[in-house]
C-alpha cells in the first residue's frame, strides 16, 4: 500500500498545541483521508502524520434519471439525460445503465491527488485554542507555518497552504542542522533523527524519564514534565547543582524557583535535573547553575528581608495593605478572624492562627511566589516561635483549594478555614458582588463549596446564617462601606452556600431542598437530614410524606395561615381531632429531645395514624367558622412542626 | 567561550545597532516619557497601527516603580534597559534574523541551548495583545518575540513582529555576571558603579515619598487632558498623555495607594483612551496617506 506522510512545520509551538493536536489528528486523518494515520508525532517545530493509503480512490457511483425518462421512444438520450450528463461533466456516452437508472462511475482518482486535496482540509480542520495570524494570507494557526513536507512513498506532492508550498524537504534541529531531504514517508523518523530530531513525543518522553530515572529519586511537583516533552526535539537531560546556602530557604521555594519559571525537576539536596535540546553540556550545565543561583539569590534576599521583619512586623503592616476597597485593608480583615473563629473554635492557636493567616500578604516572598500564600506565612510564623498548631492553621486555611482539595487537618485549621470563607462570602454580597455566570472573580463557589465540605467531611459546626450575620456586624462595626443590607446578605449567603451542598452531597437535589427548608441551622446537620431522609425506606418515608402533604394541601388551599387565630384546645370536640392534637403535643415534647433524624422520623410517623383517622372522621370545612379556622390552625400548626423537624418534605416528589 | 571580542554593556548595544541598522530598521532613540517597556514607545505601538511598513530598533528605559529594590538586589531594578526591533509587516526569516542577531554579539548557537518557550504577552492598558515566546539561552530568559495581533483594541494588518531583548540579562549571560551590578558597562566601569545609587533614591521616591494626593490628582489631569487632545484630533499628544497616566497609575500602585478592584477600573479608563488615540491615529494616518496619493 502507499503511505503518505504529511509534516506541517511551524515555528515553535505551544506544548497544549502539541497535545491538542495529537489528540485531533486522528480523527481528522480519518475523516478526509478515509483511513486512521498509523503514526502521529508532534514536537515543538512539526506536526506529523503517515497513513496507509490504497493505490488509487474510488469516489461513489451518481445516479440520474431511470432509463424511461433518460432515453426518448428513439432511443435518443432526452433532455433530463443531456442535463444529468452537463452536471456530472461527461458527455452522454461515457454514462451507464445501472438497474434501470443512468449512472455516473466516475474514474478512480490516483491516490496522490486525493491526498493532495485532503491535506489542506486536514490542516484547516484543526482546532487551535488560540490561534494567531501572522502574514497578509490571514491563514490562522497557534503559531506560523513554515514549511510543508507531503510525499506518497517517493513522489513528492504538491499542497499549498497560504505562502507554504509543499516539498519533499523537512527540516532537522535548529541549529546544528538544515534542510533535509526525506526520501520517502518510511524513512522519515530515521532522516530525522540522524539530523538531531526525535519527532515521536512518546519517544522523547521515554527518553527524558530514562534520563532523570538515571540521577535519582527526581520529583515534579508541579507537573511540568508534559510541557517539557513539547520544549525539546533533541532530548538532553542534565544535572545540576546549587549552594548549600540556599538549603535554607523553605522547600516549596526552592522548588517553585525551580519549577515555575525554569522547569527543572528537583533531585534532593542541592541537586537539580533539566532537559536541553542540545548544546554543550558542560556550557549548557553552567548556564542554567548560574541561572538557578540567580533566581534562589532573588528568593534568599527576599526571605531574609521578611524574616528580619518577622511575622508579627508583617502582620503590622496589613494596615496599609488593602483587602477589598470598600471595606478596608487586611489588618481589618484580619481583626474579623479573630472574632470569627473565636465562634467556632474556642482555642487560642486558633485565634492566634487568624490574626497571623494574613501576615505574609504584606511578605515580599508572597509577591514573588503568589501561589505560596499561607505556606510562607506558616514558615514565618515557625522561624518566630509560634507553635506548629498555629503554623498548620496558617498554612491550610486556604483549604479545600479545589473541589476534591485535602480539607485542614486539624480542629484550630478547620476553623480558621471556615472564618476566612465566610468573611469573603460576606464581604463580596455585601458590596454587590455575587458571582454572575462564568464571572467569579472572588473565588466564592470554591469558598461555598469548600463551607460544605468543612461541615460534611470535616465535621465542623457551621451554623452559616448566624456566622455571615456576626461577620457582617464586624464590617458595620468597621465603616465597611456596603451596598447591601444585613438580612438580604445572611439569607442570600446561606442560600448560596446550600445549592453547593445539593451538588455536593451525591442525593437526589429534592431531599436536599426539602433539608433545607427545615430549621435546622447547621450546615453539616443540614445535609446529614437529606442523607437521613433520602435513605428512608419507601414505606416510611410515604407515611411521613402523606402527613405532611395532607396537612399542607389543605391549609394552603384555605389560605395563608398567617391569618389563623392561635389554636382553642375548648373549641375541639371530636374523638379523631383531639387524638390528632393530643398526638401533636407529645410530638412537639418529643422532639425537643430529639438530637438524631432518625428519632425525629420515628417521633413524626407517630402521627400517621391520627391523622388518617382525623381526615376520614372530621370535615375540616365546617360551616362554623370558629371551628373550621381551629382545625386549619391545628393542621398548620402540624404542618409547622414536621416542616421545622424534617423539612419541607413536599419537595419530594413521591 | 567568548574569544577576544571584548563584549561591554556598550559594545553589545553598539553591534546589535549595527545588525538591525544593516538589516535595514531605521535606528530610533528613546522616548522622552516614562515607558514600562519598548513596545510603549510610539515608534511601536502607533507605527504597528495602519497599512504602512515600519523597520525601527532602539534602545528604551523600561521604567517600572514597583520593581525597585534600593539598588539592593542583584536582579530588580525600577530602570534597566531593553533592546527593541519592530519589523512590519514580520518577514518569513524573522527567527533566523534574530538568531542572527545572537551570533552578531558573539554567542555560539550550537554550543549553547538556545530556546523558545511560550510566552503570550498583553498590555491590559493598551487594549493590545499578541503570541510569542521567551527566549532561553541556557535556561535564561534574555528576549520576548511576539507577533503583535491586537493594539488599542483594533486587529493589526499587517502582523508587525516584534523583539524586546533584556539588555542587562543577555549582558549577565555573555559576560557570565551572577548580578546585574556587576556588568561591565565600559572597561573598567560597572552598571552598578552608573546605576546603583540612581537605584536607591528612586526606589525611596517610588515606595516612600512619592505623593500620593497629587499623584492620584494629576492621574486624573492626564485622562482630562489627554480627552481634550482626543477631542482635538492630535492622537500623538494624546497618546504622551496615556503613556503619563499608565506611569502616574505604576508610581500609585508602588506607593500601595491602589486597590485591586480600582486597579481593574483604572487599567479600563487607560484602555479606552488607548483605544480613542489608536482609532484617531489611523483616521489621520490614512487622511494623509490620500493625500500623498494625490
Amino acid at each position: 500500500m502507499p503511505t503518505l506522510l504529511f509534516e506541517i512545520g511551524c515555528e515553535e509551538l505551544p506544548a497544549s498545541t502539541c497535545r491538542a493536536v495529537s489528540d485531533q489528528l486522528p480523527g481528522l486523518v480519518e475523516e478526509h483521508l478515509g483511513a486512521a494515520p498509523t503514526e502521529v508525532l508532534v514536537g515543538p517545530r512539526r506536526l506529523a502524520a503517515l497513513v496507509e493509503l490504497p493505490a488509487e480512490v474510488q469516489t461513489p457511483a451518481v445516479t440520474g434519471p431511470p432509463e424511461a425518462i433518460a432515453f426518448g421512444g428513439d432511443g435518443q438520450p432526452t433532455k433530463a439525460a443531456l442535463g444529468f450528463a452537463r452536471k456530472v461533466g461527461v458527455n452522454v456516452a461515457a454514462l451507464e445503465l445501472h438497474d434501470g437508472f443512468l449512472t455516473f462511475r466516475p474514474p478512480a482518482t490516483p491516490t496522490a491527488a486525493f491526498a493532495e486535496q485532503a491535506l489542506p482540509a486536514i490542516i484547516s480542520g484543526i482546532v487551535i485554542e488560540k490561534p494567531m495570524v501572522w502574514d497578509a494570507t490571514r491563514i490562522a494557526f497557534s503559531r506560523p507555518i513554515r514549511w510543508l513536507c507531503a510525499k506518497l512513498d517517493e513522489a513528492t506532492l504538491d499542497v499549498s497552504l497560504g505562502e507554504v508550498q509543499s516539498a519533499s524537504a523537512s527540516f532537522g534541529h535548529r541549529f546544528t542542522s538544515g534542510s533535509i531531504e526525506i526520501a520517502s514517508p518510511r524513512a522519515y523518523t530515521a532522516t530525522l533523527r540522524t539530523h538531531d530530531v526525535e519527532p515521536d513525543a512518546q519517544a522523547r518522553r521515554a527518553q527524558i524519564i530514562h534520563g532523570l530515572d538515571r540521577l535519582g529519586a527526581w520529583r515534579d511537583p508541579a507537573g511540568v514534565l508534559d510541557e517539557v516533552v513539547h520544549l525539546v526535539e533533541h532530548v538532553v537531560v542534565l544535572e545540576g547543582t546549587f549552594d548549600e546556602k540556599y538549603l535554607e530557604l523553605p522547600e516549596r521555594v526552592i522548588e517553585t524557583a525551580m519549577q515555575s519559571h525554569q522547569r527543572y525537576f528537583p533531585l534532593g539536596g542541592r541537586r537539580f535535573a533539566f532537559v536541553a535540546n542540545g548544546g554543550d553540556p558542560a556550557t549548557v550545565r553552567a548556564g542554567n547553575e548560574r541561572v538557578l543561583a540567580g533566581r534562589l539569590e532573588d528568593a534568599a534576599f527576599t526571605y531574609e528581608r521578611d524574616v528580619r521583619a518577622g511575622i508579627d512586623e508583617l502582620a503590622a503592616r496589613l494596615g496599609t495593605i488593602t483587602f477589598v476597597a470598600p471595606v478596608g485593608s487586611f489588618m481589618a480583615k484580619s481583626e474579623r478572624l479573630v472574632k470569627l473563629v473565636s465562634e467556632l473554635d474556642s482555642d487560642e492557636d486558633a485565634r492566634t492562627g487568624a490574626r497571623l493567616a494574613k501576615a505574609d500578604q504584606a511578605a515580599e516572598l508572597v509577591r514573588e511566589f503568589p501561589d505560596l500564600e499561607g505556606y510562607i506565612g506558616a514558615q514565618y510564623a515557625q522561624r518566630a516561635g509560634y507553635p506548629d498548631a498555629v503554623a498548620t492553621a496558617i498554612d491550610e486555611h486556604y483549604r479545600p483549594d479545589s473541589a476534591g482539595g485535602p480539607l485542614p487537618t486539624t480542629p484550630a485549621a478547620r476553623a480558621l478555614a471556615a472564618a476566612e470563607k465566610i468573611d469573603n462570602l460576606t464581604v463580596a454580597f455585601g458590596i454587590s458582588q455575587r458571582p454572575t455566570g462564568s464571572r467569579d472573580p472572588y473565588g466564592l463557589r470554591r469558598a461555598a463549596i469548600g463551607l460544605c465540605r468543612l461541615a460534611t467531611e470535616g465535621g465542623l459546626s457551621l451554623d452559616v446564617h448566624a456566622l455571615v450575620t456576626r461577620a457582617y456586624e464586624l464590617l458595620a462595626a468597621q465603616q465597611a462601606r456596603l451596598t447591601e443590607e444585613q438580612a438580604a446578605v445572611s439569607a442570600q449567603v446561606v442560600d448560596f452556600v446550600e445549592e453547593r451542598l445539593e451538588t455536593l452531597l451525591g442525593v437526589p437535589v429534592d431531599y436536599v431542598r426539602a433539608a433545607r427548608a427545615s430549621s435546622v441551622g447547621d450546615l453539616g446537620r443540614k445535609a446529614s437530614l437529606a442523607r437521613t431522609l433520602a435513605d428512608l425506606e419507601p414505606a416510611r418515608l410515604e407515611r411521613l410524606h402523606t402527613v405532611y402533604v395532607r396537612a399542607d394541601r389543605i391549609v394552603s388551599k384555605a389560605g395563608s395561615d398567617d391569618l389563623l387565630p392561635p389554636l382553642r384546645t375548648e373549641l375541639l370536640s371530636e374523638a379523631a381531632e383531639l387524638a390528632v392534637a393530643e398526638a401533636h403535643a407529645e410530638i412537639v415534647r418529643d422532639l425537643a429531645d430529639v438530637t438524631d433524624f432518625e428519632a425525629a422520623v420515628a417521633a413524626v410517623e407517630g402521627l400517621a395514624e391520627p391523622l388518617e383517622r382525623f381526615f376520614d372522621e372530621v370535615l375540616v370545612m365546617d360551616e362554623n367558622s370558629a371551628v373550621r379556622l381551629n382545625r386549619l390552625r391545628l393542621l398548620a400548626d402540624l404542618r409547622g412542626t414536621v416542616r421545622t423537624a424534617l423539612g419541607d418534605l413536599a419537595e419530594i416528589p413521591l | 567561550m567568548i574569544g577576544m571580542v571584548s563584549n561591554t554593556f556598550q559594545d553589545m548595544i553598539s553591534r546589535l545597532e549595527r545588525y538591525w541598522a544593516d538589516y535595514g530598521c531605521l535606528i530610533m532613540q528613546p522616548y522622552h516619557t516614562e515607558v514600562g517597556a519598548g513596545t510603549f514607545n510610539p515608534a511601536t505601538a502607533l507605527r504597528c497601527l495602519g497599512p504602512r511598513p515600519w523597520k525601527a530598533a532602539y534602545v528604551e528605559p523600561s521604567i517600572r516603580p514597583t520593581d525597585g529594590r534600593y539598588g539592593e538586589n542583584p536582579f530588580r531594578f525600577q530602570h534597566y534597559f531593553q533592546y527593541q526591533v519592530v519589523l512590519k509587516p514580520a518577514p518569513a526569516d524573522v527567527l533566523e534574523l534574530y538568531y542572527g542577531s545572537l551570533e552578531a554579539i558573539g554567542i555560539d548557537l550550537v554550543s549553547h541551548d538556545v530556546r523558545l518557550v511560550e510566552d503570550n504577552w498583553e498590555g491590559p492598558t493598551l487594549g493590545a495583545w499578541g503570541l510569542g515566546w521567551e527566549v532561553w539561552i541556557d535556561g535564561m530568559e534574555v528576549t520576548q518575540l511576539t507577533y503583535f495581533q491586537q493594539f488599542g483594541g483594533l486587529d493589526l494588518d499587517p502582523i508587525p513582529a516584534e523583539t524586546t531583548y533584556g539588555l542587562e540579562r543577555l549582558a549577565m549571560f555573555l559576560q557570565g555576571k551572577r548580578s546585574a551590578l556587576e556588568i561591565e558597562w565600559a572597561p573598567g566601569i560597572s552598571w552598578g558603579d552608573v546605576y546603583r545609587e540612581n537605584e536607591r533614591q528612586w526606589s525611596v521616591y517610588n515606595f516612600e515619598t512619592a505623593p500620593v494626593e497629587t499623584l492620584t490628582r494629576r492621574f486624573a489631569e492626564h485622562e482630562e487632558e489627554c480627552r481634550a487632545l482626543i477631542e482635538a484630533r492630535l492622537p500623538l499628544p494624546a497618546y504622551d498623555q496615556v503613556l503619563k497616566s499608565s506611569h502616574t497609575f505604576n508610581l500609585l500602585d508602588a506607593r500601595g495607594a491602589i486597590s485591586v478592584t480600582e486597579r481593574a477600573a483604572s487599567i479600563l479608563r487607560v484602555r479606552d483612551l488607548a483605544r480613542q488615540v489608536a482609532s484617531l491615529y489611523i483616521e489621520l494616518e490614512q487622511g494623509s496617506h490620500a493625500d500623498a496619493a494625490v
